[in-house]
């Protein structure tokens, strides 16, 4: 695809962003505020997190279902190492048990030919089985202040974990968009074989995604267990499917090759948005999980029929000028 | 049956890509459908077989008027297409046998439940019939790809087809199994079905068909037999212009060994090739397809074990063990595999073309996507691939244009010795002289060229010296006069050992 289309790919999420914010603002007057907004992206924060390792895996055409059972993993290594050995050995404990984690995904895939799909599970189950084992259960608390502070503290104005995803989300899209590490997880989600014979390390490339991905769901886990004080040990169960939805909605594509960080980024503060929409509408808890299926299928349903709709929005901006839509391009095979 | 077309237009957008074609063809007949990628051939294909409505224009069958609206309507009128990528028509995961009946209706190997016997029995049969050598049992993704083409043509004849249409049947074939092809071409045409054969191969095509039919933008450029043409007039006719030579061979060759093979061995594949490889020489291989030529280029590539002997490059000994390693040497492979192995389709033209060489356009892990640009662009117009920017995407790009970036990959990596394997398999005339005019380009600066090739005439006409190998072992060279195809088809055809 050229440039512009893969802009569109990613603005679509955009666009869902805004009308459903533009809906919120009609129907409640909480919405436009400064500290609902905040609360939104603290949310979205841990979500969208967990999402930008995910896009590296899916984009390389796998799949990695443990991020949810590593994040609550990795906040309780955090949390037990934290009060003995400080802060700062906290947070490398968690991020290295995440990367070990990710690091044995990788080798699962890549050495021992197994599925993502399949590796990714035995790692969700085993690691939230290990959680509960060493918490047997409980909450793991924290009473450490700097660790509270980063949870909980502003740095202009602006909450700790926002920045901490910020500076994520351009770390990790710099080095998608723009490093060679990143051109070789395009070229080997899109073609495994073609990149192998281009002499990429193929291999290590599938690897380093899982690595990121452990180690980004190590990052979450500290600032999860930051904000709240204590480390819960199901803190993660089932995040790993809101991560996918994001990365999903954010025009990323699971038969791998195509994607992008941004995108990710939108579909998670989407998906917080519609979250926290559907709590100021005083909407059923157990419907928010409907409404949020109905949004992935809407999002892939105008990937898949960017063409036709296209075609009826090119008819529409001859009537009405000046309408626009963003779609793929597409090129008729002959 | 006869199929008559009358002014058949056909636009996608505003993109018009068939410009009111007549066609006329008779049970009976072999009709050859030539032209260049893009000409109007494949469109032309889908819009008889129903894939395709037609924006204008009618199709009669037998004097009466009909309206295919899908691929269901041509089959009941006995309209069977084997399309190029035949391997859509497969189902991988299940036996000959089940292929082959997949869409059968009439429920004689029963309706809910199966009669596999039954079922193997016709099979094999039908197999016999039309002089395949297939177990009805086997399952179809454990097949080679010529037999998995073999079989999708038994399919479409085993339906009782009054009309075939051929879509580049022996891209994937040797030349064994063109001839097999063929007869059952001919056997078809005999028993009175009306037959429509597209190819890039002209030789073959002139020495099958009864008609030839050119078309050029959407139109029909020329419309001739095969007594009453040439293969010059229907090049010019499909290019629009006169073209002097099409094989335009340069002689580079010196005598400074680049590459030297010593009793290289692969087990199972190939045994005890010696050979060596001059700077600025084409080394052409034949062989029939199995014979161990791509076997041999793959294991200089580091893709297959090398189990004894030893390869020299530059007179310094060379280990084969990854694609990275033989790159870093100076070896360069162009797969014969674009789709599967070559290409990141959804990727700009631009990395695609700096997948092997990105270390030149990165510094500090960046790359450095101006400089890569420019690269793509300076490749883009030397070899002529023609899209919009090199930021398009590749898939939207012909066949011949697609091969062209993939070679234009390894023309970035400046190789000492260039591995190609069917290097116009599937492309146009243009691009193809395009790409021979890359391999006298490349010879001229001294680059040693291995060429695998089950083009006949290509390996022919571009070598300066051929091999030939046959069941994993070199039994001829040829060279100067003796290059012909007559004597590589000798060589390489098992006959040729009594």
């Amino acid at each position: 695809m050229n440039r512009l289309s893969a802009l569109a790919l990613q603005l679509r999420a955009v666009w869902m962003l805004l009308g459903v914010a533009l809906i919120l603002f009609i129907a409640t007057p909480y919405f436009l505020t400064s500290s609902n907004f905040m609360a939104i992206a603290l949310t979205a924060s841990i979500t969208a997190l967990l999402a930008i390792g995910e896009t590296f895996v899916i984009i390389l055409g796998e799949i990695d279902l443990s991020v949810g059972a590593m994040l609550g993993f990795t906040s309780v290594i955090t949390a037990m190492v934290l009060p003995h050995s400080g802060l700062v050995m906290g947070l490398l404990a968690g991020l290295g048990a995440g990367a070990a984690a990710g690091l044995i995904n990788g080798l699962l895939v890549t050495k021992v030919n197994m599925p993502s799909f399949i590796a990714t599970l035995a790692s969700l189950s085993i690691l939230s089985g290990l959680t509960l084992y060493l918490t047997k259960g409980n909450p793991v608390g924290i009473s450490s202040d700097a660790f509270r502070l980063i949870g909980t503290g502003h740095i202009l104005g602006v909450p700790v974990p926002i920045w901490i995803l910020l500076v994520c989300a351009v770390v990790f899209g710099i080095l998608l968009a723009r490093s060679r590490f990143g051109r070789q997880v395009y070229a080997t989600g899109d073609n495994f074989e073609a990149a192998h014979l281009s002499g990429m390390p193929v291999t290590s490339v599938k690897v380093a995604a899982f690595v990121i991905s452990g180690v980004l769901a190590g990052v979450a886990g500290f600032i999860l267990a930051a904000r709240l004080g204590t480390a819960q040990p199901s803190a993660g169960k089932g995040l790993e499917l809101t991560a996918i939805a994001a990365v999903i909605i954010g025009g990323t594509s699971l038969l791998g090759g195509r994607g992008a960080v941004v995108g990710t980024v939108i579909g998670a503060l989407l998906l917080g948005t519609i979250d926290n929409g559907l709590n100021l509408l005083d909407v059923s808890p157990f419907l928010q999980d409907v409404v949020k299926g109905v949004v992935i299928l809407f999002a892939v349903f105008i990937d898949r029929n960017a063409g036709p709709i296209r075609i009826i929005v090119q008819s529409l901006k001859r009537v009405v000028p000046g309408a626009s839509f963003p779609g793929k391009e597409t090129t008729p095979t002959r | 049956m006869q199929l008559k077309l009358r002014g058949i237009r056909k636009q996608f957008g505003e993109n018009e890509v068939l410009k009111g074609i007549d066609l006329t063809v008779n049970g009976g007949e072999v009709v050859a459908l030539l032209g260049e990628n893009g000409a109007g051939k494949s469109t032309l294909t889908r819009v008889i077989s129903g894939a395709y409505q037609a924006n204008g224009g009618t199709v009669e069958i037998d004097g009466s008027l009909v309206d295919f609206r899908k691929p269901q309507d041509a089959m009941k009128a006995g309209i069977q297409v084997i399309y190029q990528e035949f391997k859509h028509n497969l189902f991988p995961q299940l036996t000959v046998a089940e292929n082959l009946y997949a869409g059968d209706r009439s429920g004689r190997h029963g309706r809910l439940w199966s009669n596999r016997a039954a079922m193997q029995k016709d099979a094999d049969a039908l197999l016999k019939s039309i002089g395949m050598a297939m177990s009805p049992s086997a399952i179809v993704g454990g097949l080679s790809v010529p037999q998995q083409q073999m079989l999708a043509i038994a399919k479409a004849i085993g339906e009782d087809a009054s009309m075939v249409i051929f879509d580049e049947p022996t891209a994937a074939l040797d030349q064994a199994e063109v001839e097999a092809l063929f007869a059952q071409v001919r056997r078809l045409r005999d028993e009175g079905v009306a037959i429509i054969y597209i190819s890039h191969r002209l030789t073959e095509v002139f020495g099958l068909v009864d008609r030839l039919v050119v078309l050029r933008d959407g139109v029909v450029a020329l419309e001739t037999t095969p007594d009453e043409s040439s293969e010059r007039e229907v090049v010019q006719a499909m290019v629009g212009r006169a073209v002097e030579n099409f094989y335009p061979k340069e002689q580079h060759a010196t005598d400074q060994t680049v590459l030297q093979l010593r009793g290289l061995s692969s087990a199972g594949h190939f045994s005890d090739v010696d050979l060596q490889v001059h700077a600025g020489e084409v080394l052409g291989i034949g062989g029939v397809q199995g014979c161990g030529k791509g076997s041999l280029l793959r294991s200089l590539y580091g893709l297959l074990p090398v189990t004894s002997g030893e390869v020299l490059l530059e007179e310094v000994t060379f280990r084969p063990t990854t694609p990275r390693a033989a790159i870093a040497s100076g070896l360069c492979y162009l797969t014969p595999d674009r789709q599967n192995e070559g290409l990141a389709v959804q990727q700009s033209i631009a990395r695609n073309i700096s997948m092997a060489t990105l270390d030149a356009v990165t510094s500090v892990g960046m790359v450095n996507a101006r400089a890569e640009e420019a690269r793509g662009e300076k490749m883009r117009s030397a070899l002529d691939i023609k899209a919009r920017s090199v930021n398009t995407a590749v898939s939207a790009l012909s066949g011949g244009n697609q091969q062209k970036v993939l070679l234009g990959r390894w023309l970035m990596a400046d190789p000492k010795v260039l591995l190609m394997e069917e290097p116009t398999r599937g492309v146009d005339v243009g691009a193809k002289a395009e790409i021979y005019r890359v391999i006298n380009e490349q010879t001229s600066r001294g680059v040693a060229i291995v060429l695998v090739s089950s083009d006949l005439p290509e390996l022919v006409e571009m070598s300066d010296r051929v091999i030939v190998m046959r069941e994993g072992r070199v039994v001829a060279e040829l060279a100067g006069n003796d290059i012909n195809q007559e004597s590589v088809l000798h060589h390489a055809l098992e006959s040729a050992a009594s």
